[in-house]
């Protein structure tokens, strides 16, 4: 190797660059440490529920103390109409709220980015079977369409005992997840769509036709890796949505019944406020709002290093 | 010119667009031949519908609205139009390749260069991973890229415009192409990278012994590298010649034209002489010979308003389509160069 030729910088990827970009930013990197312990804390009790660990934080079902106890030095924030910790039931409620936002996310990036990539790449009439397909979605308003999606799937199962995976039961938490995914994948699909539109004349998808390159792979090699950075920003700015989603959905009656969510204290305190309990209400809430903060924080910052076009420096 | 010697021949090829304002007649009945081992320069203004008889020829012609209205492309004695996309894909990049003019976004930012050779090359050969690399840092180091062990990992975004068109050039011969079609290769670069990537194709041409379908607007490029040459006017061919015969004895008033308007050495002149008028606009073509609004000498005549002028062969090898170049009118049946 030449002398010359040590001193070049080392490459560099757009996602790397990116990576390196948002790490400079610190406000997103404290938004990413709160990210970081919701998600941990989520896994936390899984494991903890998996292994049978009994953690004295996480047994949200002890009674601890007198009913409606207010915040004290025992309770740092007070007990329910059960007598049961309130912080408890907060920590506990991560397990839901990421859960939920979690698979939902997960499910409507798997229907709407391979949705949006063929609309956008074939165009025609297959680009019009799947706008029509969206914009009736979202001609529905958006909590009345997860309702009913919410309302046919509870108390269904799917048999998965073709793949090995036994039954899987639409209670509670399932139907949650699966409503919201089945109908929020307009909006990802719809931008996935219109980047690839904007992409697949470019030179570069040309020349990888040039040496022969297939549609499925100019699409999975070439396309999708290229609009990827939407999806990910996407992600961090919708999750916030369907953790919004989760707190409706439960105070409408149609979340988890059986554990504590954020939305299911949210419904009990409604009741309890105007006697003046107000601990469980601003429990709950300012669980929401330091994810929800932190994930805004966050996507924005994302979006600044991810996306070329918005590069300042 | 016997047949052995043709690599690729179109013939009466023409290709339609589609649009919301009309048919657009981007080629219309282009027969052209290129011969094993040379180069072939399509030359004319923009828009005339050289780029759209490579792309043609690849069949990569903009899809849905774009179309190969009729013709014939033979590859090797196979029709490229008579293969189904499975077949055409193992043609694209293995027998013929191309690259392009913006040698900045032809290569795709996600992937280092490295990678993206070895895509063309795993496609075609079946080649492992560890080969395929082996391969890219040899076609590399073939383009005349220094250190390309190093320079594989690199990002396209790390090269400049000069090396970017030696990467997509190494992508293009990776599979050893019998054609290359190189679109406008050097439009994009400036005078000395030109020359450089220019002297790099010659040599490649003459390792591999391939043949290069040369698209260009620029004369002085056809002159030093082109064996054949056809000139296009609004998708046609205006004349059609060997380089050498093309320069001394242009036929077609544009093409004389396009030949006055060169600087030469010497020239003292205070303006350089040009062709009159603009471009037709391909959707309202004049009707006869589309020249003829700014022809000097067929501007009036009633014929040259009237009847397009065909292809006809002069001499051999020498074919030309207007009613007053020399010797024309006395062929009649059309024949073949």
């Amino acid at each position: 190797m030449s002398e010359q030729s040590k001193k070049l910088p080392k490459g560099r990827s757009l996602w790397s660059d990116g990576i390196h970009r948002l790490a400079g930013h610190k406000l997103a990197m404290a938004g990413l440490v709160v990210i970081a312990a919701y998600f941990l804390l989520a896994a936390f009790i899984y494991i903890s529920e998996l292994c049978n660990w009994k953690i004295s934080f996480l047994q949200w079902g002890d009674k601890i103390g007198r009913e409606y106890e207010p915040p004290n030095a025992k309770n740092i924030i007070g007990t329910d109409f059960l007598g049961r910790s309130v912080l408890r039931k907060t920590i506990y409620g991560t397990k839901i709220s990421i859960t939920v936002a979690f698979l939902a996310s997960i499910l409507s990036i798997a229907i709407g980015v391979p949705l949006g990539a063929i609309a956008g790449y074939f165009r025609g009439a297959v680009d019009e079977i799947i706008v029509w397909l969206y914009t009736t979605l979202s001609s529905i308003p958006y909590i009345l369409l997860i309702l009913a999606f919410a309302l046919v799937l509870k108390d269904k199962a799917i048999n998965l005992h073709w793949a090995g995976l036994g039954t899987l039961e639409l209670r509670g938490i399932a139907s949650v997840y699966l409503a919201m995914g089945l109908t929020s994948w307009v909006g990802i699909c719809r931008l996935i769509r219109g980047e690839v539109i904007k992409h697949k004349d470019r030179e570069y998808v040309l020349a990888a036709k040039s040496y022969g390159c297939g549609d499925g792979r100019i699409i999975t090699r070439h396309l999708i890796p290229n609009v990827f950075h939407i999806v990910i920003i996407d992600f961090s700015l919708r999750f916030v949505s369907f953790i919004q989603a989760e707190v409706i959905l439960s105070f409408l009656g149609l979340g988890e019944k059986n554990s504590p969510s954020w939305g299911a204290m949210i419904d009990t305190a409604r009741l309890d406020l105007p006697k003046g309990y107000w601990w469980e209400m601003t429990a709950a809430t300012l669980a929401i709002f330091f994810i929800s903060l932190a994930l805004n924080v966050f996507g924005d910052a994302l979006r600044d290093s991810l996306d070329p076009k918005l590069r300042i420096q | 010119m016997n047949n052995n010697g043709t690599l690729l021949s179109l013939e009466n090829v023409s290709t339609h667009f589609f649009t919301a304002d009309g048919i657009v007649k981007a080629v219309q009945n282009i027969s052209l031949k290129i011969k094993k081992g040379r180069t072939f320069a399509l030359v004319g203004e923009s828009g005339c519908g050289k780029s759209v008889t490579a792309l043609s020829v690849m069949r990569l012609v903009p899809h849905p609205q774009g179309k190969i209205a009729g013709g014939k492309i033979v590859f090797e004695e196979q029709n490229l139009l008579e293969l189904n996309e499975k077949q055409m894909r193992s043609v694209r990049g293995n027998k013929i390749a191309m690259i392009f003019q913006e040698p900045m976004t032809s290569l795709n930012p996600v992937y280092t260069v490295g990678n993206q050779i070895a895509e063309a090359i795993k496609l075609h050969q079946g080649k492992t991973n560890q080969q395929a690399k082996e391969d890219a840092v040899e076609m590399l180091q073939k383009v005349g890229i220094a250190d390309s062990q190093r320079r594989i990992n690199d990002y396209p975004h790390q090269m400049s415009g000069g090396m970017r068109q030696r990467v997509m050039i190494a992508m293009a011969i990776s599979c050893q192409p019998k054609l290359l079609i190189a679109d406008e290769p050097t439009t994009a670069l400036d005078v000395t990278t030109q020359a450089q990537i220019l002297d790099l194709l010659d040599e490649l041409q003459q390792q591999e012994k391939m043949s290069i379908l040369l698209i260009t607007h620029d004369l002085g490029i056809v002159a030093e590298r082109a064996d054949d040459v056809a000139v296009m006017y609004a998708s046609r061919i205006a004349e059609t010649a060997d380089s050498k015969t093309l320069f001394a004895n242009p036929l077609h008033p544009y093409t004389q034209g396009l030949l006055k308007s060169l600087p030469r050495l010497g020239f003292t002149g205070k303006r350089l002489p040009t062709v009159a008028g603009i471009v037709p606009d391909p959707l309202h073509f004049p009707s006869g010979c589309k020249f003829h609004p700014r022809c000097p000498i067929g501007c009036n005549d009633e014929r040259c308003q009237t009847i397009e002028p065909e292809i006809r062969y002069v001499a051999p090898g020498h074919g030309v389509a207007c009613w007053y170049a020399q010797g024309y009118e006395k062929i009649t049946d059309k024949q073949n160069g």
